[in-house]
């Protein structure tokens, strides 16, 4: 229990349609910890991430971080607390079409500002000046004031990273984070989340599909089967007759 | 089911009443009995929704079932199927009616004397009277500018209300009860033509174009919000996940992560809806709303059919104008 960052107690997530998505998921998450979530198509990877910022509403269990149980917030004003704290990007990227890649960056720190601010889209220096590190940590500070439309899918995903960090999160939720992506394209992000989990210490939490990518990046993993947690260790423990139990018999490791 | 049930029953109603009506119990403007109208009408519809419903129990295919049960399937020959022949019998009463109704007369529309008035008509519209023009010209000017203000005004109501009559951003209970007034409120207001509001502002504020552009105003807020919040509905759920995934409020969620979808189709909106204001404009100068239209009315009133011709012709090229400039804004903005 001692010095993890986040603990998740007996979670569950029913929707509204009656789809039980999450089914008594418990686990714990160490500062630092590259985290891999695993599992099929609709196991409840997604949930999971989203359960955690409170993007989605937990149905019932626990969920504690920073001795607060963060599944009962209540407050909007807690909850964008919270949010601030867990940076997040998505496998879309979601990053905004028409506006320019610095100032997708920067909305990165909307929750910091006042509503009459952020409205005329007035944006100090020192912020203009963090958004730059940002992207210069992801090494895309050249393409700062070209529209976010106007780059390539690993681009996008890059500025979205950048767009986290710009929160100062403590943690990183990655939901798919790689799956829109070619081959080549995925090692340069899934290295740029190494770089940060190792050089700024952000704890990753993420959702990953291929095998090769979760034995070279992921501290930890965790495998999701229709919403209950199957596996929990380290990849290498991941054989054939494991990934078979978690992928379905007959399933075959295509990358 | 319940649908279909109220179909048959409004079919079957309307047919048989038509035949109540016209035969045994007749009525005239003067002898209607609204009361035993409805009687007659209301025990009809429940009839019709109970053999409706004693149809469909005898796996009968009735006309609502062909089009409110999506898994019925209309087979066999279409003579041989009563729904089809609900459908040719239904559409039959309607067109004999609506014959006797506005007195369909072809010896009216041939009579020598009505025919030549039209003509005198259509040779005073083609020979128009070219010294108004300059009158005509500056009434035209009244109206464009009437329908620009009332677009303009406009605009910003409709922008902050189409965000509260959207169902992606107003969730939580109490903001859908929120949702649910304003969108009844702006229904209502757009069911009220533009031509109604006229009549009540020409009344409230004066005879003029200032009442027509308030009409055309209020028309237009209500039609823009629904237009908008449409579009907001539209608009993509991913970069809303992400903006409010920061931490932001809900102003900066739609703020940053909606408005910037829906700038441009908004804008698109606001030309297109100035290019209707137009037309609408010098329709509504008819009923006192200022303008072209008042000036048409005048014309029309003393049978200045030359004249009538000029303002015709000066109506004509602006909003063929204006809807060739409009077309190509919005061309460009996609």
């Amino acid at each position: 229990m001692s010095g993890s960052i986040l603990q998740v107690h007996h979670l569950s997530k029913t929707f509204p349609n009656g789809v039980q998505a999450l089914r008594d998921v418990s686990f714990e998450v160490m500062p630092g910890e590259f985290l891999v979530i695993i599992g099929l198509s609709g196991s409840g990877k997604s949930t999971l991430l989203r359960c955690l910022n409170r993007l989605q509403e937990p149905s019932s269990g626990q969920v504690f971080y920073q001795g607060q149980n963060i599944a009962d917030l209540k407050s909007v004003s807690d909850i964008r607390r919270l949010r601030k704290k867990m940076g997040m990007i998505f496998q879309h990227f979601n990053l905004i079409a028409r506006q320019n890649v610095l100032k997708n960056v920067m909305m990165g720190n909307l929750a910091s500002k006042s509503g009459w601010q952020s409205v005329l889209g007035i944006f100090s220096e020192q912020e203009k000046q963090k958004a730059l590190e940002c992207l210069q940590l992801v090494g895309i500070a050249d393409k700062a004031y070209l529209r976010a439309d106007q780059l390539s899918g690993g681009q996008k995903q890059r500025v979205a990273i950048a767009r986290a960090l710009m929160q100062g999160p403590q943690i990183l939720l990655a939901d798919e984070p790689v799956s829109s992506l070619d081959p080549a394209t995925c090692q340069v992000v899934m290295n740029y989340l190494k770089k940060i989990n190792q050089e700024l210490g952000i704890t990753v939490i993420a959702n990953l599909h291929f095998l090769s990518l979760v034995r070279q990046y992921a501290t930890r993993v965790i495998a999701l089967q229709e919403g209950q947690i199957v596996f929990s260790g380290s990849p290498q423990q991941i054989d054939q007759e494991w990934f078979e139990k978690i992928y379905g018999a007959g399933a075959a490791d295509v990358s | 089911m319940y649908r279909k049930l109220v179909f048959d029953g409004v079919l079957f109603s309307f047919i048989l009443s038509v035949f109540v009506f016209s035969t045994i119990l007749r009525m005239d403007e003067d002898s209607m009995n609204l009361t035993l109208l409805s009687i007659v009408t209301v025990s009809l519809f429940l009839v019709g929704m109970g053999s409706s419903y004693f149809l469909s129990r005898r796996r009968i295919l009735t006309l609502g079932g062909v089009l409110f049960e999506p898994n019925s399937t209309a087979s066999g020959v279409w003579y041989k199927s009563l729904w089809a022949w609900q459908l040719v019998l239904a559409l039959l009463v309607a067109f004999v009616m609506a014959f006797v109704k506005t007195g369909f007369s072809f010896i009216e529309l041939f009579d020598e004397n009505g025919f030549a008035g039209a003509m005198r008509l259509f040779q005073g519209i083609a020979d128009p009277n070219w010294n108004i023009l300059p009158k005509a010209v500056y009434n035209i000017i009244e109206t464009v500018f009437m329908a620009f203000l009332a677009t303009a005004l406009a605009i910003p109501p409709a922008f902050v209300l189409s965000f509260f009559c959207a169902q992606n951003i107003m969730k939580s209970p109490g903001a859908r009860l929120i949702y649910i007034f304003l969108r009844t409120g702006l229904n209502i207001t757009r069911s009220i033509e533009a031509l109604i509001w006229a009549i009540i502002f020409s009344v409230w504020v004066g005879i003029g174009p200032f009442a027509g552009m308030l009409a055309l105003m209020i028309h237009s807020i209500a039609s823009l919000a629904k237009q908008f919040s449409e579009m907001v509905e539209a608009s993509e759920e991913g970069p809303v996940e992400a903006i409010t995934s920061t931490g932001a409020s809900k102003l900066q969620i739609v703020w940053y992560a909606i408005v910037p979808q829906v700038l441009l189709p908004y804008i698109s909106f606001i030309v297109y809806r100035w290019d209707i204001n137009v037309r609408m404009a010098t329709v509504i100068g008819l009923v006192g709303g200022g303008g072209i239209g008042t000036m048409l009315v005048q014309y029309q009133g003393q049978a200045m059919w030359r004249e009538v011709g000029c303002i015709i012709a000066v109506i004509a090229v602006v909003v063929w104008a204006l809807d060739q400039a409009s077309a190509h804004i919005r061309d460009a903005l996609k």
